[in-house]
């Protein structure tokens, strides 16, 4: 296990930019989630982790050593791949047993360390099949276990879970993050889903035309996004600056908005549809911001409920729990009200 | 850093790569060079004789007509025995590839296209056999028919034809299929249920669809023809003199190696042009 | 006519090209058996020819020549041919295009100009006629199709995969030959059958190339025939395209060649 240091990575391919000036840590035993959308440079950045992607300027530091000039198969690192890339030819424990065999540790000590990792991933019977013979889940499960029973120093994971259906893959996070737990390995991965990232990490990077926009604790980039793009990258938002300066959300007749103290003049001010509640009637003042509308759309979708509420021309998203909601149909004149300190901003850029 | 990785797989391509390609140079390329500056010679510059440059192996071929009639001969033949080939191998692909279902059609496939993997000289000498005046052919003939025939057809134009047809068919049967097999049989549905006859979706859709793949054979079959010369040889006898075979005795019989550089270097130039006016079609052909 | 009609003229098409292509074939190898010198009927099996050709030692060595040849020629073709195939797979470079489109000429260009090409070289270059300058132009005329068989394999093969094996700490040496020439042998067995097939069935570049005396089966055949042959020649021809087919059958069967499954 080690600590991953990434320092000024830059690499390019022709004139495309795919990483510019790149820096984050990766502490000893955290999982961590590097996410972007498509052509961000997240893949770009694990594949430079993971040494198949030479950089052309920075350094790269796994534990104590310097590794931006050993190539993959030096490094020591476990990875997992999109497709898995499980060997067709071979059974799922010679798969399993390939790293190992490259590593000479011997026959009776490979047997042993296959059964183990077999175990750990809960697949013990399933070790002279073929690949072919698996379903998505347990395939994903025989790459996860072939990853990491060389015990490498770090765990790359290339958007593990993209293959798998949506409950499956629900059930393969708390299973990924229940193995990592246990075996205590550094763990990077790659996702576009920015809920797999806040579900899993421990820390996040979130990555834009290849440079880190933001990095740090998931609950931190949620609430305190560095710009728009994170803001609304990261989950949905409302942003209810009017033209642009905070006082002007004071001007809308009727409402009583609160903008914080910390809050610069030129800066757009967001609030999560979550972190917002509609009422019939108009709130109290207790900490409570609010702003009149008119109910335009009630979206039922079983956990929670999506309101649209019409307001001084623009669309508020609101979503709640349906019991918390008061019984109303679309064109209802409703209030939408939030708690003073659920609203953030952004600079204006 | 990323330098030095980069030459490194540079060299291995180097690696990996050079041993081939210059056994294709050494064997191939650098020979039709040395053909092209021989065919400007008047002799070959081995030894002691007397050599210069000239031009007057091409101005041969044009200057009498043999070799011009010669090689419009060989021509004709090309297109005669491409003609019957497209004629006889695009029904079979068409048999082949939306007909027949399931694993036979594979065996027949695989049995359609064997003979040609197998020696040409030997299937062109089998016909030898089965042509020959008082042969198999007119042994069976005379055998099933109840008035007598004669089957003498060996050293004839008709023989040549046939043993070039047999031994290239295939071709044209093998990129045919290939081509038939990737039309969508949902097409061919929709065309039906629009109320399109056999004959209109015959001639609206598959043909067009699968046209490339013909001509590619066509191209296969017509190249090689041009420039052959055992064949005509063998099942033309007396009759079989055609562009081939004039090159071929400049090489083993007349020993004049310049004119028959010169001949063999027109023929490539016919054969190039060939390819480069067809080049479109094949590489349509190829995806 | 309906449906059913013409598909059933269709297979009777397809069945009266199969006896065009076979019967031939067929009709020599009978006549190997028929003990009549001048292919006489009634039909009186006998193991003559074949007897005569046990003893006829000119035959024999310009057989054991071409199988020699033809072995030669696969083990270089297939092992040139395939470290081409590979670093095409794996490496992006300026050129490659232009190597791809290279091994058209040598499939393409009738071997009667390309034989002659080589004639003239190797004697310009002190390379006299003989079993060298057959080898030589052998597997000029193979690697492309062991080229070609070998990266159409490689296509079906993922990079993952390499990607995998190095991550797990394997060396370049060691993912090939455990993980890409594994998934590739069958195209590998496939080219080099095709190899051993373009070598030992090849007339017009041996004949230009070998020595009167000293040549290759389908030389010695081919100036046989032309002094007028007997049914000794029917004989070896007869070994000689059961030894192809099987040779081809074979390939086939590596390459999946034709089939869809």
């Amino acid at each position: 296990m080690a600590e991953v240091s990434v320092r000024n990575i830059t690499k390019s391919f022709g004139t495309l930019k795919a990483l510019n000036d790149v820096t984050m840590d990766f502490p000893d035993g955290g999982f961590f989630g590097l996410l972007g959308p498509s052509g961000s440079g997240k893949t770009t950045l694990l594949r430079t982790i993971a040494g198949f992607i030479f950089a052309d300027g920075g350094s790269i530091r796994i534990g104590e050593e310097t590794v931006e000039n050993i190539p993959v198969e030096k490094r020591d690192i476990g990875m997992m791949f999109q497709n898995y890339a499980l060997f067709p030819n071979m059974s799922v424990a010679d798969n399993i047993g390939f790293g190992l065999r490259v590593r000479k540790v011997g026959v009776a000590e490979e047997r042993r360390r296959i059964g183990e990792a077999l175990d750990l991933v809960q697949l013990s019977q399933h070790g002279d099949r073929k690949p072919h013979q698996l379903s998505g889940g347990q395939r994903q499960r025989v790459a996860l276990a072939r990853a990491i029973v060389t015990n490498p120093r770090v765990l790359l994971l290339d958007e593990p879970l993209s293959a798998l259906d949506k409950a499956l893959r629900v059930d393969m996070q708390i299973e990924l993050k229940r193995i990592q737990r246990e075996i205590g390995i550094t763990t990077i991965f790659v996702t576009h889903d920015q809920e797999e990232a806040l579900t899993l990490s421990d820390k996040i990077g979130i990555l834009k035309d290849g440079a880190m926009v933001q990095a740090g604790d998931p609950r931190a980039v949620y609430h305190s996004p560095v710009d728009l793009f994170t803001a609304t990258f990261m989950g949905e938002a409302n942003v209810l600056s009017g033209d642009g300066t905070a006082a002007s959300l004071l001007n809308t007749p009727e409402a009583n908005i609160s903008v914080p103290q910390s809050l610069k003049e030129d800066a757009i001010c967001l609030v999560r549809p979550e972190s917002m509640t509609v009422t019939a009637t108009k709130p109290q003042d207790d900490g409570q911001s609010y702003l009149p509308g008119v109910l335009t759309q009630r979206i039922f979708a079983g956990a929670m409920t999506t309101c649209l509420v019409q307001s001084g021309g623009r669309t508020l998203k609101v979503i709640a729990k349906d019991h918390d909601l008061p019984e109303m149909e679309a064109g209802a004149a409703v209030w939408v009200a939030w708690k003073h300190d659920q609203m953030f901003s952004v600079p204006r850029t | 850093m990323a330098n030095s990785v980069a030459s490194q797989d540079r060299l291995r391509i180097l690696g990996l790569l050079s041993p081939a390609y210059l056994w294709l140079t050494v064997a191939i390329f650098l020979p039709l060079s040395a053909m092209l500056y021989f065919s400007f010679l008047s002799d070959v510059p081995f030894g002691d004789t007397e050599w210069r440059y000239t031009s007057e192996n091409y101005r041969a071929f044009f200057q009498t007509s043999t070799y011009a009639i010669l090689l419009w001969k060989s021509l004709k033949l090309a297109l005669m025995v491409t003609a019957v080939s497209v004629l006889i191998g695009f029904p079979c692909a068409y048999v082949l590839a939306k007909v027949i279902k399931g694993r036979s059609r594979e065996a027949l496939f695989l049995l359609v296209i064997l003979p040609f993997w197998s020696n040409s000289l030997v299937r062109i000498f089998s016909w030898a056999i089965v042509l020959r005046g008082n042969g198999v052919l007119e042994i069976g003939l005379n055998m099933i028919l109840p008035f007598e025939v004669d089957v003498n057809i060996m050293f004839s134009t008709p023989a040549i034809v046939i043993g070039l047809v047999h031994s290239y068919v295939p071709y044209v049967i093998l990129t045919s299929y290939l081509a038939l097999q990737a039309i969508d049989d949902n097409l061919i549905d929709a065309a039906r249920s629009m109320g399109a006859s056999k004959l209109t979706i015959l001639w609206r859709l598959i043909l067009p669809l699968s046209l490339p793949g013909l001509l590619a054979g066509a191209v296969l079959i017509f190249v090689p023809v041009v420039g052959s010369f055992m064949e005509p040889r063998i099942l033309g006898g007396r009759v079989g003199t055609y562009f081939g075979t004039v090159i071929e005795d400049q090489f083993v019989a007349v020993y004049n190696w310049p004119l028959g550089a010169a001949l063999s270097f027109i023929l490539l130039a016919v054969v190039l042009l060939i390819l480069a006016v067809s080049s479109p079609v094949l590489k349509r052909a190829q995806t | 006519m309906n449906g059913s009609m013409l598909s059933l003229a269709g297979r009777i098409w397809l069945a009266l090209v199969l006896v065009f292509l076979y019967a031939p074939i067929l009709v020599m190898a009978f006549m190997s058996f028929n003990a009549s010198q001048y292919y006489q009927l009634p039909f009186d099996f006998s193991w003559k020819w074949y007897q005569k050709l046990a003893t006829n030692t000119e035959i024999i060595d310009a057989a054991i020549r071409s199988v020699l040849i033809a072995l030669a020629t696969t083990v270089i073709a297939t092992v040139l041919g395939t470290a081409a195939a590979l670093a095409m797979f794996r490496f992006e470079f300026r050129g490659k295009r232009f190597l791809q489109v290279m091994l058209f000429p040598p499939i393409a260009i009738p071997w009667l100009i390309t034989g002659t090409a080589m004639l003239i070289f190797f004697y310009g270059v002190g390379l006299d006629r003989g079993t060298s300058a057959v080898l030589i132009g052998h597997v000029a005329l193979a690697l492309p199709y062991v080229i070609v068989v070998v990266t159409a394999r490689l296509a079906t093969f993922d990079p993952t995969l390499e990607e995998a094996a190095r991550s797990m700490g394997a060396s370049p040496w060691m993912v090939t030959r455990r993980v890409t020439l594994p998934w590739i042998s069958s195209g590998i067995i496939a080219g080099a059958l095709f190899a051993f097939a373009v070598s030992f069935d090849q007339f017009v570049v041996s004949y230009f190339l070998s020595e009167p005396g000293d040549s290759t089966l389908p030389v010695l055949i081919y100036t046989a025939i032309r002094k007028g042959f007997t049914p000794e020649i029917n004989a070896v021809s007869t070994i000689i395209i059961v030894i192809s087919m099987a040779v081809m059958l074979l390939a086939a069967r590596f390459s999946n060649f034709g089939g869809e499954r």
